[in-house]
């Protein structure tokens, strides 16, 4: 069968180690140059040698693909040899981990990712990217588009983040190698708190709370994107509507008939609710009650 | 072999936009552009800056064995512009960057007020002598409309509207450390500060009758710390870290004059004690000034507060034998806010001692400073075992408290909109969550390269504050992923989520005014289904197509849910082709389609004791239904043909969303000629893209591009004299004219590129 990479993986080298300390099975990174030319790594990040933790720094090719020499008698057996991408999207994926199991990757196992046998070369191609960070596409809405279309279609939407004008990106908000907090979310431990830390303006704590907005933006917001202005989740005041039945004017119809005859035509068109409700994200306005001032 | 490799797609490239991450480094690309637009160019440039003049790309990087150095610039001089370096010694990793974002909101915007004042109080005039006139009530002058008779008068704020450029701008400085210690122990420095400066729409009403959007001035800043030590070997990691946040806003708060107020109004008479009693003439203020106007000649509103947010958090990970993981986090943060308050209200016909005899308390605050804080706590284990081949095991943990520390503020009375002194508020509400989950997930490798996964998940909710005092989703999860065999990858999920509240409270609806048997739908009972399939087929390299088709369906079933959101079902398809049958050709068509319906609720009616609140004849229902279309197209040639590089996209959007009415209520009002279907909204946009790079020389080149896009847009909410020309002046409101209009925009490119 196919060699395990994590056991055939050697140790890290410490830094400044010479190539020449490694075990007898390494047949050196210019053996396997020799074959495989085109699958350099040569002007990548694994490249940099300065790096203890690279694989330039430790034991080349062999870093990931484990001690090449049964392999180079073998004359070329590729059972010999482990080639990542032809194992299990875990297994692949703990080659990479066994170096990348900080920071940003630091929660990787058991992410929503790595349980769906999404592993880092579904995403990542050490030898041959397109883009940054080694990726596969020239830049990540790509990437992430081939699963989930149906999110990344969103940005086309009449009210949108800025992230098909290249302002902002998946990895914006999301850490898909896992996070702390719900939706793969960057940062924070709450919706609110990654949106936030952006949005610090409406961080508040306030005086007022509004008690939906405690709990979600994404209970109005869309922030993928959406027909409705401010990316709401539904238009308004019908989106307000939702929960507001109450008495007088926030059940009453809007319709066609108001919006041409009605001072109430103020609740329809424009910010509509937040024609007077401007504050509805929290105030601090002692007569804030409801949000008016 | 026919051993199936793991899934690499074929990806579309981008359309060309202002700020492409390019892998190259070495490259100068210069030119001019030229941009012609037709309508509401604001929304055509959105977060970009497309105006005639210079187009820079400038990206440099070198790479050795020892170091990586890179730095870019995009639209140098414009206010999308960007600038990044970065340099890695392979001990220290430093990146610095500027970033400027506009958010351009309507450059025909127009306003009657005249700003006189920023910080800190944002204060905006009006013509002392129009107001006066509307006040008078001059017959021939119109301050804001009424009435559909008043409609054909322009309003006299009209004619005295200026015309300005509403847009804010984004700009973020900022920078990130890593030093690497030893092999093993990192340590992080990052900072980012963030000004946010120009104007944006933003409401101040007076009354029912008298909503107005103003360009409100934004001048903030945030400021952004964190700091981090990691150690991590083959066998752990241990990560402690601090981040800070401050905002500061300069402008507090706002001040500005009402449209049909130049006086504060004042009848002269006295108080009553109790106010306002049916049939008993009393002063000095008008008891329904919130509804037809009779109010200040002023109106003051605070402004995001300064406040400041700080966490500390520890992470470990330990690995196991057997393929065996532990990870853990926890964190403390603190929020806090102290502005100073502003006064109940700005009328002096209200701050005064004639009222303050009855509405004792509006004589001072409870207290000058918010006091507002919020401490959190978050914790999560992540327990993960693969002990053999056939099964792996998840479990996951997750404590996240918010406790809102907040003193609550007496706010029984209050004033409402600057006009009313009453009692109807109440005290402030500090809501408090604690969010409890836990999630369990079994994957059976039930074959090679393919995984069944079943899961189970708790996540329960206790808050204060809401109708539902605790709230808990039990989820069941099924997945199946394979990647068995190389032509195709099948990856399909379905959850049913139960949510069931308990601690129910109708005290808590009905105070706040509402029907009793409305639930509010982010906490009511109900059932979710989601499901999501995902087909790939590779039939040869370079070749996919891709289908996925995600179903999900909300379901309020809850004992007693007659009002609010009733249901909320989404569909979503989506089927793609990706061809390259080179390294050099890249082809692409994909097509989507979603579809969103919700059913909602309602009752129209007047409080208790009127027989309307119980009277089922004043309901209404709600179906709003949308269907959004999606379609892009791709052709990439890079190097196909000789010295040149070819990029060419299409991207479309569109949408179709119903508002349809029905119910008692609304079979009255057609009844009595009184109801309008409302027409649908509906708007489609379309870009082209098209990039030409020809290289006569190995390093020197020309570059042609043009980027076209065109949405056409209609939608209820937008008001326009005559299409595309903006009323500021409609029903109830002096606004801004920002809205939903179409555009038509134009942007050509020539460039000189040179590689090194």
């Amino acid at each position: 069968g196919t060699a395990h990479p994590t056991a055939a993986r050697p140790q890290a080298a410490k830094a400044g180690a010479p190539q020449q300390s490694v075990a007898a099975n390494y047949v050196g990174e210019e053996t396997c140059l020799t074959c495989h030319e085109g699958q350099a790594y040569k002007g990548t990040a694994h490249a940099l040698k300065s790096n203890a933790k690279t694989p330039a720094a430790m034991h080349g090719c062999e870093s990931c693909h484990g001690g090449g020499k049964d392999h180079v008698e073998g004359g070329g057996d590729k059972a010999k040899i482990v080639n990542p991408k032809t194992l299990d999207a875990s297994a692949a994926s703990d080659t990479c981990t066994s170096c990348h199991n900080r920071s940003a990757h630091a929660l990787w196992d058991g992410s929503q990712h790595d349980q769906r046998k999404v592993g880092c070369l579904s995403c990542h191609s050490v030898h041959s990217s397109k883009g940054e960070k080694q990726l596969n596409a020239t830049n990540e809405a790509q990437i992430c588009a081939s699963c989930h279309k149906n999110i990344t279609n969103k940005q086309h939407r009449f009210n949108h983040m800025p992230v098909r004008e290249d302002k902002l990106q998946c990895s914006s908000c999301h850490n898909v190698h896992g996070s702390t907090n719900v939706k793969l979310l960057k940062a924070g431990t709450t919706v609110d708190e990654s949106c936030t830390s952006c949005h610090q303006e409406k961080r508040g704590p306030y005086l007022w709370e509004h008690a939906p907005v405690a709990d979600s933006c994404t209970t109005c917001h869309d922030p993928h994107g959406s027909n409705n202005d401010r990316m709401l989740v539904a238009k308004q005041p019908y989106l307000c509507q939702r929960c507001h039945v109450t008495s007088r004017h926030p059940p009453t119809v809007y319709e066609g008939f108001v919006l041409k005859n009605s001072t109430n035509a103020n609740k329809i068109f424009g910010k509509a609710c937040v024609s007077c409700h401007q504050q509805i994200h929290g105030s601090n306005a002692p007569s804030g009650k409801a949000f008016l001032r | 072999q026919g051993q199936p490799q793991q899934q690499q797609q074929n990806v579309p490239p981008q359309a060309p936009v202002t700020a492409p991450v390019a892998p190259e480094l070495g490259l100068v690309d210069l030119g001019v552009r030229a941009t012609s637009t037709t309508g509401d160019k604001a929304r055509y440039e959105r977060y970009s800056d497309l105006k005639d003049g210079a187009v820079s790309q400038i990206l440099f990087g070198k790479k050795t064995e020892t170091f990586s150095f890179a730095a870019r610039a995009y639209n140098v001089g414009y206010r999308d512009q960007s600038y990044v370096a970065d340099y890695n010694s392979g001990r220290i990793k430093v990146i610095g960057l500027f970033d400027s974002t506009p958010l351009n909101y309507f450059y025909q915007a127009a306003t009657p007020w005249v700003q006189a004042g920023t910080s800190p109080t944002a204060t905006f005039t009006l013509d002392p002598s129009a107001r006066l006139a509307v006040q008078s009530k001059t017959p021939g002058i119109v301050g804001i409309p009424t009435s559909a008779a008043q409609l054909n008068t322009p309003s006299i704020y009209r004619g005295l509207a200026t015309q300005f450029e509403m847009q804010q701008l984004r700009t973020v400085g900022g920078g990130g450390l890593t030093y690497n210690a030893t092999p093993d122990m990192n340590i992080h420095l990052t900072f980012a500060s963030t000004k946010k400066s120009g104007t944006m729409p933003w409401a101040g009403a007076f009354a029912f009758n008298n909503a107005n959007e103003l360009p409100l001035p934004l001048d903030n800043r945030s400021n952004d710390v964190s700091v981090g030590a990691e150690w991590a070997t083959q066998k752990g990691m241990v990560r402690v870290g601090w981040t800070g946040s401050w905002f500061d806003n300069k402008i507090h708060d706002l001040v500005w004059d009402n449209p049909i107020r130049a006086t504060d109004f004042s009848n002269g008479l006295a108080i009553t004690n109790p106010p306002c009693q049916s049939g008993v003439a009393m002063g000095p203020y008008d008891c329904s000034g919130y509804s037809n106007g009779n109010g200040p000649a002023q109106g003051r509103m605070s402004m995001p507060p300064d406040s400041s947010m700080n966490v500390v958090s520890a992470t470990g990970l330990y690995k196991m034998p057997a393929h065996t993981s532990v990870n853990a986090t926890l964190s403390f943060s603190s929020m806090k806010q102290n502005d100073a308050l502003i006064p109940w209200t700005i009328n002096p016909v209200i701050a005064s001692p004639t009222v303050y005899s009855v509405f004792h308390d509006l004589a001072h605050l409870e207290r000058n400073t918010a006091k507002a804080e919020v401490r959190g706590v978050n914790a999560l284990v992540n327990f993960n075992s693969r002990p053999n081949r056939w099964v792996s095991l998840n479990m996951r943990y997750r404590y996240n408290n918010h406790d809102n520390r907040t003193p609550a503020f007496e706010a029984v009375e209050y004033v409402r909109f600057d006009a009313v002194p009453e009692e109807t508020g109440g005290e402030t509400e500090a809501f408090d969550i604690t969010r409890k989950t836990l999630d369990v997930n079994a994957t059976f490798n039930i074959a090679p390269y393919t995984a069944l996964r079943l899961g189970y998940g708790n996540d329960s909710f206790d808050r204060t504050g809401r109708s539902f005092s605790d709230m808990t989703d039990d989820i069941f999860r099924v997945s199946i992923d394979t990647m068995r065999s190389q032509y195709v990858t099948l990856r399909g999920i379905y959850t049913h989520t139960i949510r069931k509240g308990s601690g129910f409270s109708e005290d808590t609806i009905v105070h706040g005014g509402g029907q009793p048997n409305l639930r509010f739908y982010d906490e009511a009972d109900s059932k979710r289904n989601r499901g999501t399939v995902l087909v790939i087929l590779t039939p040869m390299s370079g070749v996919d197509l891709t289908t996925s088709f995600a179903k999900g369906e909300d379901v309020y079933n809850g004992e007693g849910h007659e009002f609010g959101l009733l249901s909320n079902d989404n569909s979503s398809i989506n089927v793609g082709l990706n061809i390259a049958p080179k390294e050099t050709v890249a082809f692409g068509v994909n097509f989507g389609r979603d579809k969103f319906q919700s059913m909602q609720k309602s009752r129209n009616a007047n409080p208790l004791p009127d027989v309307q609140f119980n009277d089922p004849a004043r309901d209404w229902t709600l179906d709003n239904d949308e269907t959004v279309n999606s379609f892009d197209i791709y052709l990439d040639l890079s190097r196909a043909i000789k010295n040149t590089d070819i990029s060419l996209n299409y991207d479309f959007s569109d949408s179709d969303n119903a508002f349809i009415h029905g119910g008692s209520r609304i079979s009255s009002l057609i009844a009595a000629g009184t109801f309008l279907a409302l027409p649908d909204v509906t708007n489609k946009w379309r870009r082209v893209s098209a990039d030409v790079k020809y290289f006569f020389q190995p390093k020197v080149g020309i570059g042609l591009g043009w980027w076209y896009e065109k949405l056409d847009v209609s939608d209820f909410n937008t008001i326009d004299l005559t299409p595309g020309t903006p009323r500021i002046d409609y029903l109830g409101e002096i606004s801004t004219g920002y809205g939903n209009r179409p555009y038509k925009g134009n942007t050509g490119f020539v460039r000189l590129l040179y590689r090194f």
